[in-house]
C-alpha cells in the first residue's frame, strides 16, 4: 500500500533527446544479461588472461632493460676511467645489455611461443633494428595474440550466453510492441540490441587490452615510450570493431530467427564449430598429402589451406586482427575480410527484416 | 479538432485487403472499436500508431498526418497491446520504468513516475516481483500502467479487461472513464466485451471485413425507434394489464415476464404508479427500454457478412 497515493497526475517534465533512446535498450539489456550467473562467471574468467599478459609485459620490459642497467652500474662505479673511453664502454655495454635482453626474448619466442603466428619472424627481427621499433613490434604481437587466442574463445562463450535471448525473447513474449508502440524506430532498436553483445565483447577484449597497454607503459623505463607505441591503442580499437561488428550481427541475426533462444544458442556454436571443423578437415587432409604435421608452416602456407580458410569465421577474424595489428598485408587477408563484411551486411539485412516482420503483419 | 480523421484509407497485405476505403471521424471522448476477428481492428490501430504504411488514403491523428510522423504520433499516444508483451527477468516496476524511459523520461524520474502510476493502478508490493511470476490480471495492470506512464494525450487500449476478475474489471473501467472525464484524455478501446463498451464509451465504431459499418454515439444507438418502458411487477398482472389497456397503453411481454409499454406520453410514469395503487400491484422496476448493443453488433456484422466479398486487393 502506498503511504500517500496521489492518484493520477499529469507529467510535463523535459524529455531526453530522441537520439539517446537506443541507450535505454542497451543499458537495460546489459543489466538483464549481467543478472545471469554464467555471464558473471565468464566475465571473471575472461579477465584472468590479463594477469598472464601483465606478467609477460613485466618480464619483457625487465629483459629489455635489466642487462643494460647492470652493465651501467659497473661503468658508473669507475670514476677514474677516462671520459672518452667510458663513453665508448657505456655505449658498448648498452648494446651488450640490449643484445642480452633480446637474446632472452628471442629464445622465448623461438621455443615457447613458436606455435603462435609470426613468432619466428618476430624472433628474427630482434637480431637487428631500433629498440623502440622492437618494443612496438613485441607489444603489438602480444596484444594480437591476446585478442586472437584466449579472448576470442571466451568471447565465443560469452556471446553464446548473452546474445541468443536478446531478440528471440522479445519475439516470444511479443515485447517488440513495448518498443515500437513508443517513439522508437527499428534502427534504434537494432542499435540498442547490437550494443549489448558489443559491450560485453569490449569488456573482455578492449578494456583489458587497453589496461595491458597502460600497464606496459608504466613498466617501461620511460613514459616517452608512448611516442613509439601510440598506434597500439588505435589498433586495439580497430581490432575491437573488426571483432564486434560481425560477431554481434551474426549472433543477433540468429536470435531473430527463432522464438526459442536455445536454438539460437545452438546455431551460434554450430556456425563457429562447423566452419572451423570443415577447415581443420581440409588442413588434416592436406597435411596427410604433404606427409607433414597438420600445423607445420608449409601446410598452413599451402594454397588449398589458405583458400579454404574463409570457411572458418575464427580464421577470418584472426586474419583481420593480424592485418590490423600490422602482421599481415591486406593482399593476404582480403578474402577473410570480405567474408566478414558480407556476413555482417547479410546478418544486418536479415535482422532488419525479422524485426520489421512482426510489426507489419 | 477531430481526434482521428481518416479519408478513404486502404491497406493491403500483398493480395489481402485489410482496410477497404475507411472514412472515419472520431471526436475526443471514449470510443469503442468493435468488430469480429479479422475485421481489421489491429491493422487500424497499427496504422494509427504509424507502424504500418498506408496503401492509399490520408488522415490525421491528434492533428498529425498519418504515415510521415509516426514517432511524433507515438509520443502523444499510449498503447496497451492485447498480447502479454513483457520482458522476462524484469520486475513490474522496472517494466513500467523501462516503458517510461523509452518514451523519453529521464531514468530517475521514470522510476518515480512508475511508482506513482502503479499506485494509481492499485498495484501493491507485488510490483517488485519478476513479471514472469505475475498473474494475467497483474500483467494487465502493468500494461495499463506502461501505457499511461508518459502521460499521453490519447490512449489506445486493446482488450484492456481480458483476464481481469469482476472487481478489477470494474476498477479498470472506472480508471479508463476517469482518464476522459477528469483528465481529458481521449480513449479508443478495442474489445469484444460489449458490456465494457456499454459501460464507459461515448461512441461506437463497428468494423467488419475492412470497412466501417457503423460509427455512432452510444446514446443514439441506445434509443429505440419509439419510446418504450419496461415494467416489472410482482403480482396482479392481469388486473394491472387491463387497467393500463383502459388508459390506452398496450403491452407486450418479454421472455423474462417483464411488460413493455410503447408510449410517448410524458405522464406515463405517473399513470403507471396510479394504476398500480388502484389495482394493488407492487411495481418492482420501471426503466426506459434501450437497444441492446449486442443486437446492434450482431445485426451490423451479419449485414456485412451478407454483403458481397470486397476484400481482395486486386478487385
Amino acid at each position: 500500500m502506498p503511504i500517500h497515493d496521489v492518484g493520477y497526475r499529469p507529467w510535463n517534465g523535459e524529455k531526453t533527446p530522441q537520439f539517446s533512446r537506443w541507450w535505454v535498450i542497451c543499458e537495460t539489456g546489459i543489466r538483464l544479461a549481467a543478472k545471469s550467473r554464467w555471464v558473471r562467471r565468464i566475465l571473471f574468467v575472461a579477465w584472468l588472461p590479463v594477469m598472464y599478459w601483465g606478467v609477460g609485459f613485466f618480464f619483457l620490459e625487465q629483459a629489455l632493460d635489466a642487462d643494460s642497467q647492470s652493465l651501467f652500474s659497473i661503468v658508473d662505479s669507475d670514476d677514474e676511467v677516462q671520459l672518452e673511453s667510458v663513453e665508448d664502454f657505456k655505449n658498448e655495454a648498452q648494446q651488450l645489455g640490449r643484445n642480452a635482453g633480446r637474446m632472452e626474448i628471442r629464445r622465448l619466442l623461438g621455443r615457447r611461443f613458436s606455435m603462435f603466428p609470426h613468432a619466428e619472424d618476430l624472433a628474427k627481427s630482434l637480431e637487428t633494428g631500433d629498440p623502440e621499433i622492437i618494443r612496438n613490434d613485441i607489444w603489438r604481437w602480444l596484444l594480437m595474440v591476446f585478442f586472437r587466442y584466449p579472448q576470442s574463445l571466451l568471447i565465443l562463450f560469452l556471446i553464446g550466453t548473452v546474445a541468443p535471448a536478446l531478440i528471440s525473447r522479445d519475439l516470444r513474449s511479443r515485447a517488440f510492441l513495448l518498443y515500437f508502440s513508443r517513439p522508437i524506430g527499428k534502427l534504434e532498436y537494432m542499435l540498442g540490441k547490437l550494443c549489448i553483445p558489443a559491450a560485453f565483447i569490449m569488456a573482455v577484449s578492449t578494456l583489458p587490452a587497453l589496461a595491458l597497454y597502460l600497464f606496459a607503459i608504466v613498466m617501461s623505463p620511460s613514459l616517452s615510450v608512448f611516442w613509439s607505441t601510440w598506434d597500439i591503442p588505435l589498433r586495439i580499437i580497430g581490432a575491437t570493431i573488426a571483432l564486434v561488428l560481425p560477431t554481434s550481427a551474426i549472433a543477433l541475426m540468429l536470435s531473430s530467427l527463432t522464438q526459442e533462444s536455445r536454438f539460437a544458442n545452438f546455431s551460434w556454436f554450430a556456425v563457429w564449430a562447423l566452419g572451423h571443423g570443415a577447415w581443420l578437415a581440409i588442413l588434416l587432409a592436406t597435411s596427410m598429402g604433404m606427409k607433414k604435421a597438420p600445423f607445420h608452416p608449409d601446410v598452413l602456407a599451402s594454397t588449398q589451406v589458405q583458400n579454404w580458410s574463409v570457411l572458418s569465421l575464427y580464421n577470418c577474424l584472426g586474419d583481420a586482427q593480424e592485418f590490423i595489428f600490422g602482421f599481415e598485408r591486406f593482399e593476404d587477408v582480403w578474402r577473410g575480410s570480405l567474408v566478414l563484411v558480407c556476413l555482417t551486411l547479410f546478418s544486418i539485412w536479415i535482422l532488419y527484416r525479422r524485426i520489421s516482420a512482426p510489426v507489419s503483419v | 479538432m477531430s481526434l482521428i480523421s481518416l479519408e478513404n484509407i486502404v491497406k493491403n497485405y500483398k493480395t489481402m485487403r485489410a482496410l477497404d476505403g475507411i472514412d472515419l471521424n472520431i471526436e475526443p471522448g471514449v470510443t469503442g472499436l468493435l468488430g469480429p476477428n479479422g475485421a481489421g481492428k489491429s491493422t487500424l490501430i497499427k496504422l494509427l500508431l504509424g507502424l504500418v504504411k498506408l496503401t492509399s488514403g490520408s488522415g490525421t491523428v491528434l492533428g498529425q498526418p498519418l504515415g510521415s510522423h509516426g514517432r511524433r504520433v507515438r509520443n502523444l499516444i499510449g498503447y496497451m497491446p492485447e498480447d502479454d508483451c513483457y520482458i522476462p527477468g524484469m520486475s513490474g516496476v522496472e517494466v513500467v520504468q523501462f516503458a517510461a524511459c523509452l518514451s523519453g523520461l529521464p531514468k530517475l524520474e521514470a522510476l518515480r513516475r512508475a511508482h506513482e502510476i502503479l499506485d494509481f493502478c492499485g498495484m501493491k508490493q507485488e510490483r517488485y516481483r519478476e513479471i514472469d511470476t505475475f498473474s494475467t490480471g497483474m500483467r494487465q495492470k502493468v500494461k495499463f500502467a506502461s501505457s499511461i506512464v508518459h502521460d499521453p494525450q490519447f490512449l489506445i487500449l486493446d482488450e484492456p479487461t481480458s483476464g481481469l476478475d469482476p472487481e478489477e474489471r470494474e476498477a479498470l473501467l472506472t480508471r479508463i472513464r476517469m482518464m476522459w472525464t477528469q483528465l481529458g484524455k481521449s480513449v479508443l478501446i478495442s474489445t469484444h466485451i460489449l458490456p465494457d463498451v456499454q459501460a464507459i464509451c461515448d461512441e461506437v465504431v463497428i468494423l467488419s471485413r475492412g470497412k466501417i459499418r457503423l460509427c455512432e454515439s452510444l446514446e443514439k444507438l441506445n434509443q429505440t425507434d419509439a419510446p418504450s418502458y419496461q415494467v416489472r411487477i410482482d403480482e396482479n398482472e392481469s388486473e394491472f394489464l387491463s387497467a393500463m389497456l383502459q388508459l390506452g397503453f398496450a403491452a407486450t411481454t418479454t421472455e423474462q415476464k417483464d411488460l413493455v409499454f410503447e408510449s410517448d406520453d410524458p405522464q406515463f410514469g405517473e399513470k403507471t404508479w396510479q394504476t398500480a395503487l388502484l389495482t394493488g400491484t407492487r411495481i418492482h422496476s420501471i426503466a426506459p427500454v434501450k437497444n441492446s448493443l449486442e443486437g446492434i453488433f450482431m445485426a451490423t456484422v451479419e449485414d456485412a457478412t451478407d454483403a458481397p466479398e470486397e476484400t481482395n486487393a486486386n478487385s
